[in-house]
């Protein structure tokens, strides 16, 4: 049998929490030789993969997380672990105080959980109708449902699909029905993975506006994954970043760039098509005069850049910004994947 | 109290069921009924054939037209159950395992067993059979002047039940291989249920003991109709007790319960990777 997870006590102001977490899956092996397909019959290979290692973190209520890292780095099976889908192996998992495992049914009634790559709608119904069907099978009040489907409706813009069935709605239509679905039953935390996955700019702006509303006013605790690092900025305060099945940085988006050595991009208008020497700065392109340079802050300070442009000849223009989140997380991927540590 | 609340919140999921069912055969009523007659026709088909030699023969094995009959009776009633109560694959359940389609469920703040069982409510499209069989049973009821008692309809109820428990048992039991290999086990319910249906509704009468006491025990198609058909005409076969059928039934959900719970164990510790992104089949 199962070792159970252990429910842990905790702070009337903590969402979720997880203690020494670790998930470790098995994979089958072969290779593609004679030899190899007549091994597995015998004794198959098997790799053990550890997609979560003594994680441990703590979301408070109200907060709005975006859970980062690269691909296969655990966080689909961390939003398992939080909605009760699957065990871990060791540690303890806690959401509103309640274990997911032994809890699911009182947690389900106060969790909304939504992969981007799936839906909760029935694809052959007309969304009313799994709006109507959500209502039963949660057991929400005429009220409440009547309340939120009010708000969710106006706020995602879907008046207008009420009556179309689920199977003939876009992608980014049907992310907003699943997303009002999930919010009928007005979950105290939502756990989205993916939730922009492959939606166009417009669809992904009302959702982040959407999302970005119902935390602040509604105080919703929400924790978001996404490989679209600009959108998690945009969304979330505190970034966790997962690595190889660790938290490899827990915090705000400024120190994340921080730990990088404060990247900026400086960007050169010159009269003529000749590039400037700026001391410890990395040339990225040039074209017709526009010069852009990455520089870190940390080893060439603002006063330093101005007064070595202020000698440059021909400088018409000069704009400094923050270098993209993505060269930021980019430049993390490539040092946690070399096996070395930052900060 | 809570029980009746229970019993409330169990009836409202069967309507939601329901509901979700007859908007389906509103949405395109000709091929909604369509469907249910080619259901209707191949299920009859299946024991018209079997009656037919019957009828050609003046019985089989021992057993009169009637009789038959009134076997086919039970059988459709069994599989119009089957039908009436399983259109979601909640019978059928390799499937919802071996696409990884479980994750549905967790999400939903009810038990399994409460999802299982009002998931697949299909009164509108999924009743023909029943009402066939039903309309069959009154007919071979009528032909064989059986005396029908309290105890009696009691009986067929309780074979019934048995019978539906076996053949859900059956299908879990088979099904938990789905937890292990979802890929090579996703049909493995219904290629052990349909595969072997039709051998359920051939009269097992006059045939060799070595021959019955398999399709009673390892493949306990006997028991889908042969068996209690005979015990409810009074005329239990091979010197078995009447009350085998609800031993089996007994024995066959205890295993199929236990074998289940492993797996679903096995599942929760192991995940499955086998979603497909637009393969949303309920």
């Amino acid at each position: 049998m199962l070792k159970k997870a252990q429910i842990d006590i905790h702070p009337a102001d903590s969402a979720v929490s997880l203690t020494n977490v670790t998930k470790i899956f098995t994979q089958w092996q072969r290779d593609n030789t004679g030899k190899g397909i007549i091994k597995n019959l015998i004794k198959p290979e098997k790799q053990t993969i550890t997609a979560l290692n003594n994680v441990t973190f703590t979301v408070k209520k109200g907060e709005f997380v975006a859970y980062a890292g690269p691909n296969g780095a655990g966080k689909s099976t961390t939003m398992k672990l939080l909605a009760g889908m699957l065990m871990p192996n060791k540690g303890n998992i806690s959401v509103l105080s309640m274990s997911p495992q032994e809890q699911r049914i009182q947690l389900m009634n106060r969790l909304g959980i939504l992969f981007g790559n799936r839906t909760e709608l029935w694809w052959d119904h007309p969304i009313i109708q799994s709006f109507e069907w959500k209502k039963i099978v949660w057991g929400i009040s005429d009220e409440v449902y009547k309340q939120n489907l009010t708000m969710v409706t106006d706020l995602l813009g879907i008046g207008s699909l009420h009556k179309t069935f689920a199977r003939e709605l876009s992608l980014g239509q049907r992310m907003r029905a699943d997303l009002a679905m999930m919010l009928l039953h007005s979950p105290e935390i939502i756990l989205l993975d993916e939730p922009t996955l492959g939606l166009d700019v417009v669809a992904k702006r009302q959702m982040i506006d959407f999302l970005k509303k119902i935390n602040k006013e509604n105080n919703v605790t929400i924790i978001v994954t996404s490989h679209d690092m600009d959108d998690l900025e945009e969304m979330a305060e505190r970034i966790l970043m997962i690595s190889g099945g660790r938290i490899a940085f827990d915090g705000s988006f400024s120190e994340l760039r921080s730990l990088t050595g404060n990247l900026t991009r400086v960007v050169i208008t010159m009269e003529a098509d000749s590039a400037p020497r700026i001391k410890n700065g990395n040339l990225l392109s040039s074209n017709n005069g526009l010069f852009e340079y990455d520089i870190d802050l940390a080893k060439t300070s603002i006063k330093d850049l101005l007064s070595q442009l202020s000698e440059v000849k021909g400088v018409r223009d000069v704009e400094i910004k923050k270098a993209p989140i993505e060269q930021v997380i980019a430049g993390l991927y490539k040092v946690w994947g070399s096996g070395a540590r930052i900060g | 109290m809570e029980v009746k609340k229970a019993i409330k919140r169990t009836i409202s999921l069967f309507a939601i069921s329901a509901k979700l069912d007859l908007v389906w055969l509103l949405r395109d009523t000709k091929f909604a009924l369509a469907a249910i007659l080619a259901d209707a026709i191949s299920n009859i088909s299946v024991v018209s054939s079997v009656y037919l030699i019957a009828f050609r023969f003046g019985g089989i094995g021992g057993m009169s037209v009637d009789e038959v009959l009134f076997m086919m009776a039970y059988s459709t009633i069994v599989t119009g159950i089957f039908i009436l109560f399983g259109s979601g694959n909640n019978i059928h359940i390799s499937r919802i395992i071996g696409r990884g389609q479980l994750e549905h469920s967790f999400m939903q703040p009810l038990t399994l067993r409460a999802q299982l069982l009002t998931s697949g409510f299909s009164p509108f499209t999924g009743s023909s059979n029943f009402i066939i069989g039903c309309a069959l049973l009154l007919i071979s009821i009528y032909k064989l002047h059986l005396r029908i008692t309290i105890w009696w309809i009691l009986l067929l109820v309780i074979y019934i039940l048995s019978t539906m428990v076996i053949i859900i048992a059956r299908s879990y039991l088979v099904s938990s291989a789905a937890f292990y290999a979802p890929v090579a086990a996703e049909e493995i319910s219904s290629t052990a249920i349909d595969g072997t249906w039709q051998l359920s509704t051939f009269p097992l009468s006059g045939m060799p003991y070595f021959i019955q006491l398999p399709l009673l025990t390892i493949l306990p198609e006997g028991l889908m109709a042969w068996f209690p058909s005979l015990c409810l005409l009074g005329k239990t076969p091979m010197n078995f007790s009447e009350y085998y059928p609800l031993i089996y039934a007994l024995i066959i959900a205890l295993a199929a319960n236990y074998i289940f719970r492993r797996g679903l164990n096995y599942y929760v510790k192991k995940g499955s990777n086998r979603y497909t992104p637009r393969g949303f089949r309920r």
